[in-house]
């Protein structure tokens, strides 16, 4: 065979003569993307994306039909070509509609891909559903005890009856691996020889820590505490997240070879500039442990404690004397715990003075449930206004009434003091519960932002220090959920791995295509009510500090499971559009307009074809044709409202189908899927 | 002495085929010979009805009605046509024939399209039998090479060039294929040539098919001309009778199979290979270039295709030579070129010229200029795929490339006269929602492209056009140009983009001001009546559709603008010019 030489992309490559630009490129190594090109079809140029740039010709060529000739001169990456891909790519998403995952993973700060999990433990495959966790999430079983589930919030299920109980799943799978004789193990890639520092033994620390150490680098943790864990050790109550379990994931990241330093306080026992000299990284996620004041008087007085602080030091068997009768003021979750744990240390009369009212309340609705079956007095309207004392010791406190106003700009209606009225609740102590900061101390150097607290950089994560990174609630915006820290570790870890190869590269949020769902669309799924967890009975549970769930039974996990939607695109991981409209960087809302179809599903025996998600690359009805010799398909209709149906709109055709299913293989997008058996 | 009728679809949509009746019921057929003829190509003037003494033509009646049959009879019988006078066509008007030069329409309106003698009296077949007696092959080729003819379907390729290629080919058989899927909106020459003198494109193909060496021709006729089809299928079965077409034609041991093919009314058909695609019984939808037909065309097979125009052209090349027609024309388009003269024109019709006459020499020579007398705005040549012309480049020299660096193109031939009241925009819109109707759906650019292109002209023109428009409808223009598979989809943009570049001012109209300074777009107009001048006749009220004006008599009225439909009668029934549209 005749051989010619042709130059692509500065590179000289030699290929047979009548070989098209594509098939020589990918000879040779260089990919050139294509979505309506498959080998086993003929040519049929309609995607435009395989455009290429050859010297000496006005024209972009279509490299999947263009002959090389010797001598070519092309470029495949040209500004030219990647600019017309990009626009290909962005009027091909805006007429594509779809949700690439679901909206469960969407609003889950770590993007844990929730759908692929649940439907692993349906399955009954709970280590394949650890290890999609563990993707992102490194302590599975904790966190599936005490997230309060953006997932769930998103959850489609909902329109139909209750969104699916996914974090409890989660520690269900988790508890049951952990516990098994074959705990997850996660593939380690070659030492690398770098040494990572990571400053703070919390969520985001110790997922740092997992993926780094997985990644090959030398990483040590180093705590001020006395164990690891931070605020899901020291501020979650043992009756919702038991230390030992906690503790059995922290030993699997130690396991990895990840070195653990407590009792270790930068600025105390080593200096800052110490770390950063010892390592070729650092990250700081030191979290936010100090609690805000209420800035009232009699804040000082005896028996006046820190949400936080107070949790803290159960934590650490030293609990301080509550009394027989204890407010804490606050609504979010650490004022439910703080009550809770006040319950369980004997407290006779504990309040939750909160200035709104229960629908304002930003804790989770089972927990403030649960907090009033044990016994929790809820003061709604109310806000401290004195703490008052005698002999330096809290006797009352002195609440000021409110009513609910105007909503503000978080659309919650605020409270509005109702003038000259007030109201006093004898109490022994004072529980502030009401936020957290950051306590940056000893971090030298170290760029703060306006709430004082350090700046990082929203995509690399980065600090004003040369290798040093930081994350979680110490940073930026401050404190939030533990997951929220977990997400930020999980990307900055992907920074930092760039950093230690020499380039940083940016976190980039991908791109995906997601629809709008109503409830209409959901109207014809059978009802199946949530799966139970069950809890200890409040009378009994109020006493100890033993765990109050009990953890999903196999069966009613398996069927909690299987009830999910699976709204994401079954075929996410491998389609090529996707691929390549992260790979240009697409923003197709700047050509958003109609779409050329609505909900539409058709099947055709055992496939499904969603004319949603097509994108009429036309390799459907040439596989048909040309390679299973059927010829059922065929494109019907003109224009944008073309669509691929059986040939000729004859519903009669599908007779013919023999299930082969070259349909389905072929397709570059999960507009077709075989439904399952 | 002879009455013939002007009978192509136009002058029957006129009412000629009436007139026709009426004549022969009036008892024409006593004092003359009645007949029939194709289209005279004078759109404005039909019914057209001219009276022939001796073959020469003595008077030609214009706007002629039924009733006006017995008029004529009289006329003829005693040879006074004082009585008929007024249908007399003026100086004026006849001078819209006189003004062209003709040798694709050489026939139309002249002979009989449903008379094969009528053809061969005008000298028709004789190219052929010179051809097929006389001349090689590739001495036919040479003669077109010289002759410098030109695609007339728009392209503008050389067609010896095409018929060169084909002949070269070694894989047999061959075929010819005559295009005459012509959808241009706007667009009639094809169909005037095929209803007035079919044999004229048979004995075109004839010679096409001797020189590339095919044995099998077909017309691809769009199903919307039916009389095209019929007349032409009665043209070949008269020339297979003469042994024109079938076996051994004239002798010469040449043989021909002509057939009609009628497309579906796919626009996109009128693309050679989705022309193809269909032919084989497939949708209609391109296929890669390369190969090209010549290559590779109908059943894969060497094939030559020609728009009807182009063999239209043949046959008077081969009896005149190549060099008389190659004397017509500029440096680089040579010959005549036919336009369908339509829009906003006094004399609207088909018009031939030599190419190097001006748009002005056409408009306003031929033309007689914009009706109502109101101000020329622009010109659209070549229909969805070509582009507007404007006021100031009326000068334009009427060739291949003088057509092409305005951004407009010779096209197959329609060419859109456009006044001040003619929105640019709009206009723009009603061409892409007409190419983006008919996109094949196959290449991502053209199916979403051109939708995506529309949606956005579309919110310019209802008033929602947000800055950065243009911008993006010019980035959108030339991801299409440059990104779409075949000429529908890469010449679909030139509409919006020659629109954009001559009348920039208007789109910015109507995205910033919210207004149309052609006050087309109704959503941007706002009717008012102005009080001093409002004397209460009533009259706006009255024609108000949709009962928006109230006001009592003989005092000023009012217009409710949430009740307005913005139709604009008011405006025309006001006598007293109190009706303001902003």
């Amino acid at each position: 065979m005749n051989k010619i030489h042709l130059t692509i992309n500065g590179v000289a490559v030699t290929g047979n003569a009548g070989d098209t630009i594509l098939n020589i490129a990918a000879q040779n190594g260089i990919v050139i993307p294509t979505l309506c090109h498959h080998h086993s079809v003929k040519v049929y140029g309609a995607c435009g994306l395989c455009v290429v740039e050859c010297e000496g010709s006005p024209k972009l060529m279509r490299a999947c039909a263009t002959k090389a000739a010797d001598g070519m001169v092309i470029n495949t990456e040209s500004d030219r070509v990647v600019a017309a891909r990009k626009v290909a790519l962005e009027l091909l998403m805006s007429d594509h509609e779809g949700d690439c995952v679901g909206p469960c993973s969407l609003n889950c700060p770590a993007g844990t891909d929730c759908q692929g999990y649940v439907k692993q433990i349906a399955l009954g495959n709970d280590y394949e559903a650890v290890k999609i966790i563990k993707n992102k999430i490194p302590l599975p079983a904790s966190i599936g005890r005490v997230c309060p589930h953006p997932c769930e919030t998103a959850c489609r299920r909902k329109m139909v009856e209750e969104p699916i109980s996914i974090a409890y799943l989660k520690a269900f799978a988790a508890d049951n691996v952990l516990n098994s004789d074959h705990p997850f193990k996660p593939e380690m890639q070659p030492k690398t020889g770098k040494r990572v520092g990571i400053i703070g033994g919390g969520p985001a620390g110790l997922t740092a820590a997992y993926r780094l150490a997985i990644m090959g680098h030398t990483v040590t943790v180093y705590d001020a505490m006395p164990h690891m864990g931070g605020m899901l050790r020291y501020g979650i109550p043992e009756y919702r997240l038991p230390k030992a379990i906690l503790q059995k994931e922290i030993d699997e990241i130690a396991a990895l070879g990840v070195t653990m330093q407590n009792n270790v306080k930068i600025g105390k026992d080593v200096s800052f500039a110490d770390i950063r000299a010892a390592h070729d990284a650092v990250l700081v996620a030191t979290g936010a442990w100090t609690s805000m004041s209420m800035r009232c008087k009699g804040e000082d007085l005896d028996g006046v404690l820190g949400g936080i602080d107070f949790l803290r030091d159960v934590a650490l068997h030293k609990a301080p004397d509550i009394g027989e009768k204890v407010a804490v003021c606050g609504g979010g979750n650490t004022a439910m715990d703080a009550c809770r744990t006040a319950v369980r240390l004997g407290a006779q009369q504990v309040y939750v003075v909160y200035r709104r009212t229960r629908n304002e309340m930003p804790a989770e609705e089972l927990e403030i449930n649960e907090a009033e079956e044990e016994g929790v007095i809820y003061k709604f309207l109310t806000n401290p206004a004195e703490i008052l004392g005698e002999n330096g010791k809290v006797t009352a406190l002195k609440l000021q009434v409110m009513e609910l106003g105007e909503p503000d700009e978080s659309g919650r209606r605020s409270p509005v003091p109702v003038e000259g009225k007030f109201e006093i609740l004898p109490v022994d102590s004072v529980i502030m519960a009401i936020g957290q900061k950051a306590d940056v101390s000893g971090l030298d150097g170290i760029e703060l932002n306006k709430k004082g607290i350090i700046a990082a950089d929203e995509t690399t994560f980065s600090t004003n220090l040369d290798g040093v990174f930081a994350v979680g609630d110490a940073t930026n915006k401050g404190a939030s959920i533990a997951i929220a820290a977990i997400g930020e570790a999980d990307k900055a870890s992907y920074v930092i791995d760039s950093y230690l190869k020499g380039d940083v590269i940016p976190y980039r949020k991908p791109y995906v295509s997601e629809r709008v769902v109503t409830p209409e669309m959901l109207a014809d799924r059978e009802k199946q009510s949530r799966g139970k967890m069950p809890v200890r009975d409040a009378a009994e549970r109020k006493n100890d500090f033993k765990e109050i769930t009990l953890g999903f039974d196999e069966e009613t996990a398996r069927k909690e499971a299987a009830r999910c939607l699976s709204c994401g695109c079954h075929d996410y991981h491998d389609c090529s559009l996707i691929r390549h409209a992260n790979r240009y960087d697409i923003h197709p809302d700047r050509f958003s307009g109609a779409k050329h179809h609505g909900f539409v599903e058709q099947k055709l025996q055992v496939i499904e074809r969603n004319q949603d998600k097509c994108i009429l690359c036309g390799l459907c009805v040439r596989a048909c044709e040309e390679d299973a010799k059927q010829g059922i398909l065929g494109l019907v209709g003109r224009g944008f409202d073309t669509v691929i149906k059986p040939e000729f709109n004859c519903p009669a055709t599908i007779e013919v189908c023999k299930n082969c299913k070259k349909c389905v293989n072929v397709c570059p997008t999960g507009a077709l899927k075989i439904l399952d058996e | 002495m002879k009455i013939v009728v002007g009978q192509g679809s136009c002058g029957i949509a006129a009412g000629a085929q009436k007139v026709y009746n009426a004549l022969e019921n009036a008892g024409v057929q006593n004092v003359a010979e009645l007949g029939v003829t194709g289209c005279i190509g004078m759109c404005w003037l039909e019914p057209i009805v001219d009276i022939y003494e001796n073959g020469k033509l003595l008077h030609r009646l214009c706007k002629v009605q039924p009733d006006d049959a017995k008029n004529i009879v009289e006329a003829v019988k005693t040879g006074d046509f004082e009585a008929v006078k007024q249908l007399c066509i003026t100086e004026d008007d006849a001078s819209f024939l006189e003004q062209q030069t003709r040798i694709a329409l050489r026939h139309c309106g002249i002979i009989d399209p449903n008379d094969i003698d009528g053809y061969i009296g005008a000298d028709g077949y004789q190219a052929i039998e010179k051809v097929l007696k006389t001349m090689t092959p590739e001495q036919v080729i040479e003669e077109i090479k010289v002759s410098g003819l030109a695609g007339r379907g728009g392209a503008g390729f050389p067609t010896w060039f095409k018929w060169n290629a084909a002949r070269q080919e070694k894989s047999e058989p061959k075929y010819l294929i005559c295009n005459a899927d012509e959808g241009d909106p706007g667009a009639f020459m094809d169909r005037a040539v095929i209803e007035s003198d079919p044999h004229n494109l048979i004995e075109g193909m004839l010679i096409g098919a001797y020189a590339i060496g095919a044995a099998e021709a077909i017309v691809y006729v769009r199903a919307e001309y039916p009389l095209a089809i019929e007349r032409l299928t009665a043209a070949i079965k008269q020339a297979e009778e003469r042994g024109y077409l079938g076996e051994n034609i004239l002798g010469t041991g040449f043989s021909l199979k002509m057939r009609i093919k009628a497309g579906a009314g796919a626009f996109v058909c009128g693309e050679e290979t989705a022309l193809i695609e269909s032919l084989e019984g497939n949708r209609g939808m391109p296929r890669l270039k390369p190969p090209f037909p010549a290559q590779a065309g109908y059943w894969l097979q060497p094939s030559n295709i020609n728009n009807v125009e182009t063999f239209a052209n043949v046959p008077w090349i081969l009896l005149n030579g190549g060099a008389a027609f190659a004397k017509m024309g500029t440096e680089t388009s040579k010959g005549t070129k036919v336009f369908a003269l339509t829009g906003k024109i006094k004399r609207g019709g088909l018009v031939e010229i030599p190419m190097g006459k001006t748009l002005r020499d056409v408009i306003f020579g031929i033309g007689g200029g914009i009706k109502d007398d109101k101000a020329f705005k622009a010109v659209q040549m070549g229909g969805p795929s070509g582009g507007c012309i404007p006021a100031d480049l009326l000068d334009t020299v009427i060739d291949y490339k003088a057509l092409a660096a305005t951004g407009a193109i010779m096209g197959s031939g329609g060419m859109v006269v456009m006044d001040e009241s003619t929105c640019m925009v709009s206009m723009a819109k009603f061409f892409l929602d007409f190419t983006a109707k008919e996109s094949c759906g196959k290449c991502v650019h053209c199916r979403i492209g051109t939708k995506r292109m529309l949606e956005i002209l579309t919110r310019i023109t209802e008033g929602n056009g947000k800055p950065g428009d243009i911008e993006l409808l010019e980035e959108l223009c030339y991801a299409i140009k440059d990104g779409a598979l075949c000429g529908l989809g890469q010449t679909a943009p030139n509409p919006v983009l020659t629109t954009i570049k001559y009348f920039k001012d208007e789109y910015e109209a109507h995205i910033h001001d919210k207004t149309c300074p052609a006050k087309e777009c109704t959503d941007l107009l706002q009717y008012t009546i102005d009080k001093d001048k409002c004397v209460g006749c009533t009259m706006c009220a009255k024609k108000c559709p949709v009962g928006a004006i109230h006001g009592e008599v003989k005092h000023p009225h009012e217009i409710d603008s949430e009740i307005c439909i913005k139709c604009g009668q008011c405006y025309k029934v006001c006598r007293f010019g109190a009706v303001n549209v902003r």
